[in-house]
């Protein structure tokens, strides 16, 4: 089990609030990627309702150097 | 967060205000196109000289809709699937990063980006704007694989590539043609950094020809029908598709569902295999797939990128879900990807290489299978051979001249498993590629080679009241010298899973064997052949060098590059297909024609299906009978 622990876990990142569907204090701010490309979401962990989401950078987590120009 | 209102109940009033015209003119307008990707794909085979796009039609069209409304794929062909899913992505990153602003009529941009555009730098992806009234209104779209792309190995093939460097050229957004006219300086820098330019420049030109008719139908249907009919068409058809999507996702029961794939080893050594891992969080019309927990993106080019993991969700869910909904942009509505990066589904340059994407895409694939068959019952879809096997060879002739054969004669192609509706199919690809069989006579045409066997290996379909498919047996004479680069990524653990209590099919090998005294008879197919080979991969017997699923493991790239004397055979044998539901329960009418075709032996069928077959299949086959007590008997001990 040693093993699994050391591959990459998405981070998921705790919000204050209970959800306004379900109402559980499961709020979680992380990346996805769905139709139109890559969003930052807060997300219920329990109903998958999404409280925000928002589009994010174009290639997620990759960074284009030539942006910076 | 409000259910939007289903298509086929809204009223006709509502449909046109909606989508800008009737339903009966947007179906019109969406056949049209249809065939308008159609008639490109036909045009560009016809002309094709690469034999990638001749014989394995490596490549796809699609239609996207403007900046302003998201870039919508709603057009595709019938054809590659993992082009298909990722170009909706590939032209807005291309148009975005370049700026829509400083397109023209008559341009055509491209990209080869992997983690701009997803699959890999041979895979370069031309895009044209359509305009209307001076504004984009459209764009539509090629990728096409290209047979060289720069980088170490001679077209590209191969699991050894460190990363991005040594991977290939890679191409940002940028100009092919301006205004029609061919941007000499992008085509320099192609052909100054590729091998074999003299054979993608006609293709270029081909595709440069198939876009502007592309655009040219495209026109005639807004100059027909109207811009706010055609525009709004686009929007229905990716609707159609998340609409459809959404009612599938909700037959499966509400939870949190985990399976996985395992790839046996990458290119720079065997100390290390890889997990694709994955979560489905299936609540109400909406998934979330997290691939949290896969290995950490692999030291040599058999990544992928984020983009084709996407795909490969999007394929999963449509095969297991419902195989009939259109893929377009919409498919992914309610689904949402969430993966950590840097794993090997979601490398990150420059030393995650994503080169044999497919295979770990597939193994996303895999792995959703994995977890949703034990969910889906009756439903659940067997796993197919897993990998294509790639083989990738080069050489020189002893008359002086180059050759090279690529994706030919390894195990590209094999079975699929079964399903609720039959036995899997025995020769075909991965059930996300779909291209097309090259012909022996064109592969012995274009390498020194001669194919003896591309034949169906028997008792190698997973048991199951249907059938899987049957594991595809190749051999391969090569009559010069040459340098083989093989890939086989999925022979420790069968890929042909069994569904809805089918069994797994087993697991297939490849082997050299050094040139004989007797090379015109053909090598045999029983167990006793193999103690003469030099073993490439598989999981195999110590002493006879035989498949055994207790043996042990054996590296396909314990030689980054395999030399070879002339008159040496390559044999390949791929997976096999997984079965579908209980072996016992199969119809023994079905099992004796399986013995009559030589899928199953009469062995095999005691052994496997609990039917006792009578005869001799080889010098006697319309002989053949059941014994029917001895089948009732044997069935009821099991
Ligand atoms: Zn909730």
């Amino acid at each position: 089990m040693n093993k699994i622990q050391q591959n990459p876990v998405l981070e998921r990142i705790p919000v204050d609030g209970p959800c306004p569907r379900c109402g559980a204090e499961e709020l979680r701010r992380y990346p996805v990627v769905s139709e139109g490309g890559w969003f930052q979401v807060v997300k219920c962990q329990s109903c998958l309702y999404s409280v925000e989401r928002e589009p994010w950078s174009r290639l997620g987590p990759i960074q284009l150097l030539s942006d910076s120009l | 967060m409000t259910e939007p209102a289903r298509l086929r109940e809204i009223s006709d009033d509502e449909f046109t205000a909606a989508y800008g015209s009737d339903r009966f003119t947007s179906a019109v307008i969406l056949n049209r196109l249809r065939y308008a990707v159609e008639h490109m794909s036909t045009g560009f085979m016809r002309e094709a000289f690469s034999p990638i796009i001749r014989d394995w039609y490596d490549f796809a069209c699609t239609i996207s809709g403007p900046p302003e409304r998201g870039y919508p794929m709603a057009v595709v062909s019938n054809s590659l699937v993992v082009f298909l899913g990722t170009l909706g992505d590939a032209v807005r990153n291309a148009v975005e990063e370049f700026g829509p602003e400083n397109l023209s009529p008559g341009d055509v941009l491209i990209c080869n980006d992997p983690y701009r555009g997803g699959t890999h730098v041979n895979d370069v992806c031309f895009i044209r704007p359509v305009f209307a009234g001076g504004k984009i209104v459209s764009f539509v779209n090629m990728r096409a694989h290209q047979l060289d792309m720069g980088g170490t190995v001679p077209g590209g093939f191969s699991a050894t590539k460190s990363n991005v460097y040594e991977n290939g050229l890679v191409i940002p957004p940028v100009l092919l043609w301006s205004r029609d006219q061919p941007v000499r300086s992008t085509f320099s820098l192609i052909f100054d950094n590729t091998r074999w330019g003299g054979m993608l420049l006609p293709d270029f030109k081909s595709i440069h020809q198939q876009l502007k008719l592309g655009e040219q139908l495209v026109l005639e249907n807004i100059e027909r029908y109207g811009l706010d009919a055609y525009l709004g068409t686009l929007t229905y058809a990716c609707d159609t598709s998340a609409e459809r999507m959404r009612d599938a996702i909700a037959l499966v029961p509400d939870g949190d569902y985990t399976g996985s794939a395992l790839i046996d080893a990458d290119g720079l050594d065997d100390t290390v295999d890889y997990t694709v891992r994955v979560t489905l969080r299936k609540r109400g019309q909406h998934i979330e797939v997290d691939l949290s927990g896969t290995s950490p993106q692999a030291r040599t080019c058999i990544n992928c990128g984020v983009l084709d993991a996407k795909t490969a969700v999007g394929v999963a869910l449509t095969m297991l879900l419902d195989p009939e909904v259109p893929f377009t942009s919409g498919t992914w509505r309610t689904i949402d990807l969430a993966t950590p990066p840097g794993t090997l589904v979601s490398s990150l340059p420059p030393d995650g290489g994503i080169m044999m994407f497919w295979e770990a895409s597939g193994a996303v694939v895999s792995a959703i299978f994995d977890a949703l068959n034990p969910v889906l019952g009756e439903k659940g879809v067997a796993g197919d051979y897993g990998s294509t096997n790639t083989h990738n060879a080069s050489g020189v002739t002893a008359g002086g001249t180059p050759w090279t054969s690529a994706t030919q004669c390894g195990g590209e192609h094999g079975p699929w498993g079964a399903t609720k509706e039959g036995d899997g199919d025995s020769y075909t690809v991965l059930f996300f590629l779909n291209n097309l069989d090259p012909a022996t006579e064109t592969i012995e045409h274009d390498a020194p080679l001669v194919m003896l066997r591309k034949e169906h290996a028997i008792d190698t379909g997973g048991a199951g009241e249907f059938r899987g498919g049957a594991a595809n047996l190749k051999d391969t004479l090569w009559l010069s010298a040459a340098s083989h680069y093989l890939s086989p990524f999925r022979t420790k653990v069968p890929s042909g899973v069994g569904a809805n209590g089918g069994k797994a099919g087993p697991n297939g090998a490849m082997w050299f064997f050094p040139p004989r005294e007797d090379a015109r008879e053909l090598l045999g197919t029983s167990a006793e052949v193999y103690a003469g080979s030099i073993p490439v991969a598989g999981v195999l017997d110590p002493d006879s060098k035989a498949p055994d699923p207790e043996g042990v493991y054996h590296y396909f790239a314990s030689r980054p590059v395999w030399r070879t004397e002339p008159g040496t055979v390559l044999r390949c044998l791929t997976n096999g297909g997984g079965g579908w539901g209980d072996p016992l329960a199969r119809d023994p009418e079905r099992v004796l024609a399986d013995v009559r075709n030589a899928y199953v032996s009469v062995e095999g069928a005691a052994r496997d299906y609990g039917v006792v077959v009578i005869g001799d299949p080889h010098h006697d086959p319309e002989g053949l009978r059941i014994d029917e007590q001895a089948t009732a008997e044997l069935r009821a001990r099991r």
